[in-house]
């Protein structure tokens, strides 16, 4: 059993690395907007997002591909994932989305990362009090 | 530079295969390198109730403190020293205070204080450092690092010396610590002195029915693509659902082919200063658990290290706001093997941030703005 | 040295009624351009397109057209020309599309094409000729045209080609 085993070790253990292959990055964002009482729903903020593409980018730009993961609508916080070639484009029409239906908004970014267990581990949420 | 903004970030991410029946194997070596944890995650598949043993290692997380601000000389004083530092088991970390925006601090069991200070505070400090990676990002920031068991910073030494004098008169930092029982009476002269309070991690159990799992699941590395399997953990981790279809308008985001369902699967997670001789004893026990129940292939053990601390693996820096997220998750299977894959950035520094491009792209678009608003 | 480096286009401009071509200007074909890259590449298309992006040259007989573009985001403006459907001039639309030629770095570059395009061109449609009297007619009228000065010949070998047709 033990002479099994040794014979198995070498071929057990591997090491992959692998270096800026993530397909997908994830996004983090919550919308601020200047009334508060203002609701929206996850399909209308997926709809926001692509006019902000469109305006910055043109119909390219709102061609591409993004999935809104993630949406609650009380704190108007959202997950999204765009594929990594695809994330300045979306970073940047997102920091020029400026209004929504005729109110000022602001699109925060609170995490990006190309791992989305990232994104659910953050320690700045940790509340000890 | 292409016209076409496309820069993405940095991703590394290795992905190691080796057996528990291995003496070679590194994994508790590497755990232990892993010193501050902020939340373990655990996914059991095709489980209703976690049993008892399992439970219980979950529930006994050690507890931590809470100081509130404490002066940071009082790290140096000689009793604490002696008792905590030199002893090898203290954990420490400031609390609530952003890497990138103002001074960290931690002390990892090897006697290592380390901290990440703006350039004022580091030239009051006046006690050497190097660079930090955030540089890049932050205006100057700077990595201070102190082996606190080396001779000359022993109470009395030179080094000593000079990092307390700056410390009680020139850099007067506060901050909120948290701190992990070093067993002992240790602390309690410490703590006699500040405002403290003592916290549990706290733990929080979620059962998922009708869960979408990936189906052949085994050690081998080639059985599922890391980056989508750590996608789907993720998923599941932050309750998104992948049951979508290609042609949905909101999300695309599915599960690895081929998958199967589980009808009762459990998510556990603990959240607090978690200590890698605890993940370890979960471990052991997740190994245990496995071995009794037959139906199980596979479990999943997440582990998150903490944003805001200045070193992640062992005494090296992570580039936070670059994605450098520190994280690893552990698959354990049936026949004692495993897999390891580990999120780390030990070379954060250099390369253009998305950011940058952000910025270049949109300033071609001010221009334009600028332009229409002479011409009009 | 230093210089700032562009890449020339050159398109030529299809329509279906090749007297309309007459009406086009610099003006107007580079209005089209903006337009169809703002709309295709949205505002910073529109940026990219505001910069040194210029009509450098039109003939409004053979509907060849040089456009100047910057070297850096050439392929972002020229992934947006075959979405011109038509252009608005003296207000009227005259439907076209506009197809690429040639990239070149330089107009003398795109120049040289262009003389040995349109030979090719006369090369292939000069069998087609009906009879004997018609070659005639095209080789006495290519020999008018050709004036000593080099410069202008290109255009004169695609005036020949108008006639041709």
């Amino acid at each position: 059993m033990k002479s099994d085993n040794k014979k198995d070790e070498p071929a057990v253990f591997k090491r992959v690395v692998s270096k800026n292959a993530s397909p997908y990055n994830y996004m983090k964002v919550s919308l601020v907007l200047e009334d508060e009482s203002t609701r929206l729903t996850a399909i209308e903020l997926k709809q926001f997002i692509i006019t902000g593409l469109k305006s910055l980018y043109g119909e390219v730009g709102a061609a591409l591909s993004f999935d809104l993961l993630k949406y609650d609508e009380d704190t108007l916080t959202a997950f999204l994932r765009v594929s990594s070639r695809g994330l300045v484009k979306l970073w940047s029409s997102l920091t020029l989305l400026g209004f929504y239906q005729n109110q000022a908004c602001a699109f925060r970014v609170l995490q990006v990362s190309p791992f989305l267990l990232a994104l659910t581990g953050n320690s700045r949420d940790l509340q000890l009090d | 530079m292409s016209a076409e903004p496309q820069r993405t970030l940095r991703s590394l991410l290795v992905s190691e295969r080796s057996s528990f029946l291995d003496d070679k194997n590194r994994l508790s070596a590497q755990v232990q390198q892993h010193h501050l944890n902020y939340k373990v995650s655990v996914l059991l598949p095709e489980c209703s109730s976690a049993p008892s043993h399992l439970e219980a290692a979950l529930n006994s997380f050690s507890t931590f403190y809470l100081i509130r601000k404490l002066p940071l000389y009082e790290l140096l004083d000689k009793h604490f020293l002696e008792t905590a530092v030199y002893q090898g088991s203290v954990y420490g970390l400031s609390y609530r205070s952003r890497i990138d925006q103002e001074n960290c601090v931690c002390l990892t069991p090897n006697g290592r204080l380390s901290l990440s200070l703006d350039k004022d505070s580091y030239e009051l400090l006046g006690f050497e450092g190097k660079p930090s990676c955030l540089t890049v990002y932050v205006s100057v920031s700077l990595l201070v690092s102190v082996d606190l068991t080396d001779s000359c910073m022993a109470p009395g030494g030179r080094g000593y010396q000079r990092l307390l004098k700056g410390l009680t008169s020139r850099l007067r930092l506060q901050v909120d610590f948290l701190l992990s029982h070093p067993g002992g009476g240790a602390l309690q002269s410490l703590l006699s002195r500040y405002d403290w309070s003592e916290h549990s991690p706290e733990v929080s159990v979620r059962s998922l029915s009708h869960l979408s799992c990936p189906a052949l699941l085994t050690s081998d590395l080639q059985s599922c693509d890391p980056h989508s399997l750590l996608e789907w953990l993720g998923a599941v981790d932050a309750d998104v659902s992948c049951e979508n279809s290609s042609s949905s308008f909101l999300s695309t985001l599915v599960c690895p082919e081929p998958s199967r369902t589980a009808s009762q699967s459990l998510s556990v997670t603990v959240c607090g200063l978690l200590l890698p001789k605890d993940v370890l004893r979960l471990v052991q026990e997740l190994r245990c658990y496995l071995e009794q129940s037959l139906q199980v292939s596979w479990v999943a053990l997440t582990v998150h290290g903490f944003t805001d601390s200045p070193v992640s693996w062992g005494d090296s820096e992570h580039g936070v706001v670059t994605g450098g997220e520190n994280f690893y998750t552990l698959l354990l299977f049936q026949d004692q093997t495993y897999q390891l894959h580990l999120r780390n950035s030990q070379r954060p520094c250099g390369g253009l941030d998305p950011r940058v491009e952000t910025v270049t792209s949109l300033m071609s678009f001010l221009m334009l703005r600028f332009k229409r608003l002479f011409s009009s | 040295m230093v210089r700032v480096k562009s890449r020339y286009l050159l398109c030529e401009v299809n329509v279906s009624d090749r007297t309309r071509l007459l009406l086009l200007d610099d003006r107007a074909v580079a209005e089209t351009v903006k337009a169809t890259v703002a709309r295709i590449h949205g505002d910073y298309g529109a940026a990219m397109c505001s910069i040194r992006f210029s009509v450098k040259y039109l003939n409004t007989h053979t509907g060849i057209v040089f456009l100047r573009f910057p070297k850096r985001c050439y392929k972002l403006l020229w992934s947006a020309l075959p979405f011109i459907t038509c252009i608005e001039t003296r207000g009227q639309k005259i439907p076209c599309f506009l197809n690429c030629l040639h990239v070149g770095g330089t107009i003398r570059t795109c120049q040289k094409f262009l003389i040995r395009y349109n030979t090719q061109q006369l090369h292939r449609m000069l069998p087609k000729c009906k009879n004997e009297e018609e070659k005639q007619q095209v080789r006495k009228a290519i020999l008018n045209c050709i004036l000593p000065g080099g410069n202008k010949q290109d255009e004169d070998i695609l005036e020949s080609d108008d006639e041709e047709e």
